[in-house]
């Protein structure tokens, strides 16, 4: 399938439309790039200015995920989509819905930026488990990249490498969260700051997820499967799959 | 993203056609229509805006079709119909004593359901209307004909053969080819009363496409039982029941969110 396939209708509204859809997903998709790479910028200099502006924007990304859930209801209800025309806009809808909670969950860093920055010489890179936020946070903006990329070609291609990604990231999460668990333990002083970092961790680490998620809703668009629960071996076998199909 | 950029989003989701900022091509004040003694259309007030595409929809019976023939005064060919009311097009009285009907039908085209085609040859039947008018230049004809068959997105496959009898096209080609009579006269308005209905689904998509394009250079008025029809064609849809208006608005309002009951009931295939 590409993306051509989607102006192909005689209804030129239709084609109109569904470009239309494309290029707010993939607006929308840019502005949670932009926000993701200034939480981080905030995080790495302790700019409390840009971490407000982050928390600020969040608004235009709720509007974005609005505006793409009222295209898609129009097109439901004037135009009938059916096929892969149905499936871009129930995908459509499960990545707007994803996008806005990645920029929920970057707001979360942003906030991080903010509690440190009330707290004079203390800076976020000076806390335990800052290499694994800014490993995770640079990892889930590669994956978003990669996904909003398989979406604007409609492909498949970085489906298996996000898929794989995410599960690296989820590891890496579950072992620094243990690590500060014991910190938690054996520094009562410092409760505060490494709270602070495991939600930030969390909230970097639920960045992929939805990166995931959206991979998922793409493979769905482009081929009809729903792999959202699919368990391990299944989900191998289709990644294989994939890979052999590239190859 | 900067905060023009965030208001431009925010502003989008406010965005939509509306009745009050567009210009009106028929204003219809408190309508009334009665065959014999029975009222068929119910003081109807509704202004019918240029340059776009409306639809009518509704059961059988509602009076939708009633409402469309009173645009070209076809009513007035059956004798036990009677109207009251306003009805003006560019504000001048369509109903007004002194107003020459045949005048009017010529800037109110009609389509109707079954392609009807005259057994003439293609060209006859686009240059018929003109020829009724006395325009006889084999010249202005022919640039007619080829302007009206390209509006109806027929030209291409006609022009090697507009000596053809006409009953020779197919239904969705015959269609257009009544499309291309109609507006070869150039009227303000078209009529399309049920259009598609003797059509298959991709000659009624190709209708349904040329709606869309014919509405930069006329007003369309549309009757349909199809509703996914409306839904796809046309800007504004009134929705009729039992010969009252029920509820009227742009198209993208009424099929997402309608404001009456009935209409709701009546487009989510729950009217008994």
């Amino acid at each position: 399938m590409d993306k051509q396939e989607f102006s192909t209708h005689i209804s030129e509204m239709l084609n109109r439309n569904l470009e239309d859809l494309f290029n707010h997903i993939l607006e929308m998709g840019g502005m949670v790039e932009r926000q993701l790479e200034n939480a981080l910028q905030a995080l790495g200099s302790s700019d409390v200015d840009k971490a407000q502006e982050v928390i600020s924007f969040d608004k235009a990304i709720n509007h974005a995920e609005m505006e793409i859930d009222r295209l898609c209801a129009k097109v439901l209800a004037r135009q009938q989509p059916t096929a892969s025309d149905l499936r871009l806009i129930l995908a459509a809808i499960r990545i707007a819905i994803d996008l806005e909670r990645m920029g929920d969950e970057v707001v979360k860093l942003a906030k991080m930026v903010i509690i440190f920055g009330k707290h004079d010489g203390l800076k976020c890179s000076d806390i335990q488990g800052y290499a694994e936020l800014v490993d995770i946070s640079n990892r889930s903006s590669v994956m978003l990249k990669m996904t909003l990329d398989s979406f604007a070609r409609v492909s498949t291609d970085s489906v298996g490498k996000v898929i794989r990604e995410e599960e690296v990231i989820d590891d890496i999460f579950k072992k620094i969260e243990k690590d500060l668990k014991e910190s938690l333990k054996t520094s009562p002083d410092q409760i505060e700051c490494l709270m602070e970092m495991i939600i930030a961790l969390r909230a970097a680490e639920r960045v992929s997820d939805h990166a995931r998620n959206i991979v998922e809703s793409i493979l769905y668009l482009v081929q009809g499967d729903d792999v959202r629960n699919l368990d391990e071996s299944r989900l191998n076998d289709l990644l294989n799959s994939l890979e052999s199909s590239k190859g | 993203m900067s905060e023009q950029n965030m208001s431009i989003a925010i502003d989008r989701h406010h965005r939509g056609m509306t009745l009050d900022t567009e210009e009106t091509a028929i204003v219809v004040k408190n309508w009334n229509l009665y065959y014999g003694s029975k009222q068929a259309l119910q003081n109807i007030t509704m202004k019918l805006p240029q340059n776009r595409v409306t639809a009518f929809i509704g059961p059988s019976g509602c009076g939708k079709s009633t409402l469309l023939r009173c645009f070209n005064r076809m009513n007035d060919l059956i004798d036990i119909v009677s109207v009251e009311g306003e009805m003006l097009l560019h504000g001048e009285d369509m109903y007004a004593k002194e107003m020459d009907v045949a005048a009017l039908r010529r800037r109110v085209g009609m389509v109707f359901q079954k392609p009807n085609p005259f057994p003439k040859s293609i060209y006859e039947n686009v240059s018929y209307g003109l020829r009724l008018q006395g325009i006889n230049d084999k010249n202005v004809l022919d640039e007619t004909v080829e302007w009206a068959l390209k509006g109806a997105g027929l030209w291409e496959e006609v022009k090697d053969r507009l000596d053809e009898n006409a009953l020779g096209l197919s239904g969705g080609q015959q269609q257009r080819l009544c499309i291309a009579r109609a507006i070869a006269i150039k009227p303000e308005v078209l009529l399309l009363d049920e259009p598609t209905s003797a059509l298959d689904p991709i000659s009624t998509l190709a209708i349904e496409e040329l709606i869309f394009e014919l509405k930069k250079d006329f007003t369309i008025l549309i009757v349909t039982h199809n509703m996914q029809q409306a839904a796809r064609v046309s800007d504004y849809t009134a929705f009729m029941y039992m010969g009252d208006l029920i509820e009227y608005t742009d198209t993208d309002s009424l099929f997402t969110n309608p404001q009456v009951k009935r209409t709701e009931d009546y487009i989510s295939g729950r009217y008994g």
